[in-house]
């Protein structure tokens, strides 16, 4: 590619949806996470932990980031510190949670820069990544802008389970070994059940069917998982309730800024600006004052 | 009365299912029972079955028991083994959702500290034992021929209930025991104490998802008061459409009180003068004249400006307060940990409830709930006052012999009780334990227990949900250790040891259990008599209890507020957490390495200190701080924010373990070690909050304090994006 090129091209590779990947998907996972809702009380991300066999790697690992948890609350303070007279004295409005887990980008910044195309685009919409083929080169992870892909440092099936607590690992998916890459995969191996199990049974997949397991458990319902895909078959003329709250919201797939009608709505997507076009919406946090 | 009544009564006893009264006299009951009925065969469920395929996970409903809540879950079962646990969706008290503690019930089960065979202490070390030699000791100490004298022996146990709870009663009946103690660090006992003076009902069901305004004192809802899953849920439905506003006062951010929409700093022991000024500002501002007439002269003492002044709040947060919970009826009032953790708790939390009584909250979101039929099987809800009854006991040498099951106050009781010392008062010691704890480690005989997912059970959650319940516990799986058993197979021999006839046709729990279940009052006339089945698919069996009316009864109090202490002039607050919560979760990695929801630290204590209070000393993130109270002094790393009040420290418990595994050993420190043994002089609860500190440098930690993230803002990055109320209703109103 020539600068001349680039630059000329520079207005479409920056406004426009980045075409690639499937285009004739058969299922659109996508989720909708309420702000309202979320009480940052980490139920998800230890229901996570159990489903997705994520080891425990200790404080010394944590402290050098290498920890490897695929769903994160993040926590965030108005204002953390003392300041001018006008900052207050206390956190008088609570903290921000933020649960984060990989956005499925359907524009995914992971996806191009893979060598080896270990992480690509699945006809679900889901990004993908492929453990046998992962070679560690770590470049999808530096160039995740959401920093939620983690990298296999060590083998922690050496140490991360001892026995009996390796019983407990998930027969679903594999431990992944040192120097593989791995992240949140919307609970994949529930989806391939239970697709499995509708095509047994000659159905479509019904909404609701399919719970990840951080929706599945979240008390106060801040999680919701569906096929945002109704446009395709007939049978879905029905849309499912996550694709109905992205219509709400005025929220839609294959942009980078969207023209809400009305602003007040509180869908967002976050880092939409960068043209990652992820799969996750978020709702705004509501404060009385 | 006739034979027949006398069998029925003695047999419903037996069974766990007496004091169900008149109501239920109608059923049919069966009068007798021949031995035969009581030695089932234990079938195991997980030989294999015609639905059982090799490589499909079966789900089987039981009971969660990581805290007293009694959340109903599932559990995943697949060649064998469990693998992973969620709500059940049918449970009233969840309905399908699980918390952190909840999920890592799989930890406590597959940890790899588990005791797997009795030990018996010789020569002052505990050592490996046989189930022979472990009842041999037990005959000889307390069988019927031990001249062992039942005044002498007690129970300590955590909440307990269902058969369980019959279990016991029965061997101490047997004994002729008739001390139970009920220990929990994390409870609501001052509130249960006020509950059943001013309204009649010591559980009262508090409807979080009806009210459209909370005001909580200290009750730390979403994490560790009340049933804390139950309430998450009720929250979500209070978020919505019309959103109910939270405001929440607290010396130091709990979860709830992240979550609020206004938190308030209030000064540790002043709670209860900030109840009186919002009544005083309701009086004088909004018209109220329904104060009860106890306390009118003390809400008129209190002032705007000199509730302002007590308080550490300004006026406009407590008009406000005022302003929402009059306008947006119904409202609700709540107390918890640290609000009734002073010497004046009671009269704190009389103070808030008194708030329920103006704003007319009874009957709409502070409900009478349900009396359930069976006294027997009703929870025994741990306090703090058992503790200090246990201490003072020891030091009497009261005891000869002291059974522990679900508790461990050698860790959770103040240094000051000691415990330690009073349980070398006592000759025997049976431990039943799951792992080698403080308490444990002092034991003269430990009795290796099975897990919750191994075990049967029976659970009556003392906050019942929106139906009444018996929650069924059945095991997910054998048991991974043979040499450990069951809780109430335990019992069942301990009661055969004292010759206990009535229950010498039980070969083991799972028999009993069923008996019990298919013999249930009430339940004779659905499936031909068959409960069981019903009972294992459900995870629980409906019980119709009898609804229970609040009715206000206003009480005398009086107002009084901490001094001030030069000496020692800081308040520490040791917070409890939905994760490591007393400190018996601390041996899970996964909740280890899940951060802390408002400091984000990982594998460590910390001391929360208000930015100024650390710029008056010179502290910056990660120092080292000596906290000394009169009992004695810890030390642990600053973490400097302002989610904690300037004339307070918080220290979170859990932490500090000595001796309870590779997960929890050398992990932090335990602040309840410096509590003082000061007590509400009302119900005579620890005042836990109560104890003041000094705090100073002790240089630089050896370890930094790990935490997640390194951003505490969002830097102009909308990621956590927060729009107002009145935009929200304005778009999603009648959402």
């Amino acid at each position: 590619m020539s600068l001349s090129n680039l630059l000329g091209d520079w207005s479409k590779y920056r406004k426009t949806h980045e075409e690639g990947g499937f285009h004739d998907y058969e299922h659109m996972w996508g989720m909708v996470i309420d702000l309202n809702k979320c009480i940052g009380c980490n139920a998800c991300s230890v229901a996570c932990y159990a489903e997705n066999n994520l080891p425990v790697v200790g404080k010394e690992k944590f402290e050098k980031g290498q920890a490897m948890h695929w769903l994160r609350i993040e926590r965030y303070w108005d204002e953390p510190d003392l300041g001018e007279s006008r900052v207050s004295e206390y956190q008088h409005h609570g903290a921000s949670y933020v649960p984060m887990m990989c956005q499925q980008c359907n524009a995914a910044t992971c996806e191009p820069v893979c060598p080896v195309a270990a992480t690509y685009h699945t006809p679900d919409g889901l990004n993908a990544q492929v453990y046998n083929r992962c070679i560690g080169s770590r470049y999808c992870s530096n160039n995740c802008p959401y920093r939620l892909r983690y990298f296999n440092f060590y083998s922690y099936y050496e140490d991360a389970w001892p026995a009996p607590l390796h019983m407990q690992l998930n027969p679903d998916l594999s431990v992944r070994d040192k120097g593989v890459m791995e992240k949140c995969t919307f609970c994949v191996q529930r989806i391939r059940t239970v697709k499995d199990k509708a095509k047994m049974d000659d159905r479509p997949v019904m909404d609701g069917e399919i719970q990840t397991a951080c929706m599945q458990t979240c008390p106060t319902t801040a999680i919701k998982f569906g096929d945002m895909l109704n446009l395709h078959s007939p049978e879905k003329a029905q849309p499912t309730d996550v694709s109905q709250l992205w219509r709400k919201h005025q929220v839609e797939l294959g942009k980078h800024t969207q023209n809400k009608q009305n602003k007040d709505l509180r869908g967002y997507r976050i880092h939409e600006g960068l043209n990652t076009d992820p799969c996750v919406m978020f709702l705004e946090r509501v404060r009385e004052v | 009365m006739s034979l027949n009544n006398i069998k029925r009564r003695k047999f419903l006893k037996i069974m766990g299912w007496s004091g169900a009264g008149a109501t239920l006299a109608g059923c049919d009951m069966p009068t007798t029972m021949t031995v035969q009925e009581g030695k089932e065969e234990v079938v195991s469920y997980l030989s294999p079955e015609e639905y059982v395929i090799p490589g499909v996970g079966v789900w089987y409903a039981s009971t969660c028991q990581q805290c007293a809540a009694g959340c109903g879950v599932h559990g995943r079962v697949r060649e064998g083994r469990v693998l992973k646990l969620e709500g059940n969706p049918s449970a009233a008290v969840n309905a399908g959702k699980l918390c952190q503690m909840g999920q890592s019930a799989l930890q406590t089960h597959y940890n790899p500290d588990r005791i797997t065979a009795p030990q018996i202490r010789s020569n002052g070390a505990l050592s490996s034992a046989s189930w022979d030699e472990a009842y041999d000791l037990l005959k000889k100490k307390i069988g019927a021929d031990s001249g062992l004298k039942g005044n002498r022996a007690a129970w300590v146990t955590g909440n307990v209930s269902g058969h369980q709870s019959v279990l016991i009663d029965a061997h101490m009946e047997a004994l002729g025991s008739s001390k139970h103690y009920t220990h929990e660090v994390i409870n609501d006992s001052v509130w249960q104490a006020v509950s059943k003076d001013m309204l009649g009902v010591a559980n009262p069901r508090v409807r979080i998802d009806k009210a459209q305004a909370i005001l909580s004192l200290g009750a730390d809802f979403l994490g560790t008061w009340g049933s804390p899953v139950q309430n998450a849920v009720e929250y979500g439905s209070f978020r919505d459409s019309p959103r109910g506003a939270l405001i929440q006062a607290e010396p130091t951010m709990s979860l709830t009180g992240s979550n609020a929409d206004l938190w308030l700093p209030v000064k540790p022991g002043t709670e209860g003068v900030l109840a009186l000024g919002i009544a005083n500002v309701l009086m004088s501002n909004h018209g109220v004249k329904n104060i009860p007439s106890q306390f009118k002269s003390l809400v008129k003492q209190y002032t705007l400006e000199e509730t302002s002044r007590i308080t550490g709040l300004t006026g406009e947060h407590i008009l406000f307060t005022a302003k929402t919970l009059k306008e947006r009826s119904p409202s609700l009032v709540l107390a918890g940990a640290s609000a009734q953790g002073h010497e004046n708790g009671y009269e704190i939390v009389a103070a808030a409830m008194m708030l329920n009584i103006v704003l007319g909250n009874l009957g709409k979101t502070v409900e009478g709930g349900t009396q359930l039929p069976f006294s027997q099987m009703m929870a025994s809800e741990g306090n703090t006052r058992d503790l200090l009854a246990l201490a003072d006991d020891l030091g009497a040498s009261k005891y000869d012999v002291l059974f522990f099951y679900g508790t461990n106050p050698v860790y959770s009781a103040p240094e000051a009780l000691k415990i330690k010392d009073g349980l070398k008062n006592v000759g025997f010691k049976v431990a039943f334990s799951m792992f080698n704890d403080e308490t444990t480690a002092e034991a003269d005989l430990v009795l290796p227990l099975a897990s919750s997912l191994e075990d049967w059970g029976t659970h009556v959650a003392a906050k019942q949900g929106a139906r009444s319940e018996v929650s069924i516990q059945q095991p997910l799986m054998e048991k991974i250790y043979p040499e450990t058993m069951g809780f109430g197979d335990i019992m069942l021999s301990l009661l055969k040891m004292q010759k206990v006839d009535a229950y010498a046709g039980f070969n083991d729990y799972y028999s009993y259990l069923r008996n019990a279940v298919n013999n249930m009052p009430g339940f004779m006339a659905k499936n031909g008599g068959e409960a069981w089945k019903e009972a294992m698919q459900a995870g629980s069996l409906e019980v119709k209890g009898r609804s229970l009316n609040v009715s206000s009864k206003a009480i005398s109090i009086k107002m009084s507020v901490p001094a001030d202490d030069a000496q020692y002039p800081l308040t520490l607050i040791p917070s409890a957490r939905l994760g490591l919560w007393d400190g018996r979760h601390a041996n899970l990695p996964w909740l280890q390495e899940a951060p802390d929801q408002m400091t984000k630290v990982v594998w460590d204590s910390w001391v929360e200190i208000h930015p100024r209070t650390a710029a008056k000393m010179g502290v910056k993130e990660g120092d080292l701080i000596n906290v000394a109270s009169e009992q004695g002094t810890i030390k642990a790393k600053a973490y400097i924010y302002k989610g904690v009040n300037q004339d307070s420290i918080a220290i979170p418990i859990g932490q500090g373990h000595k001796g309870y595994g590779r997960y929890a050993d050398g992990v932090g420190v335990n602040p309840l070690q410096i509590l003082n043994p000061a007590v509400d002089k009302k119900t005579g609860e620890l005042a836990m909050f109560a104890t003041r500190v000094k705090i100073s440098k002790a240089g630089s930690a050896k370890d930094k304090l790990v935490r997640m993230g390194g951003s505490e803002t969002q830097v102009g990055r909308k990621l956590a994006a927060t729009i107002s109320a009145d935009v929200f209703e304005r778009t999603e109103g009648d959402a």
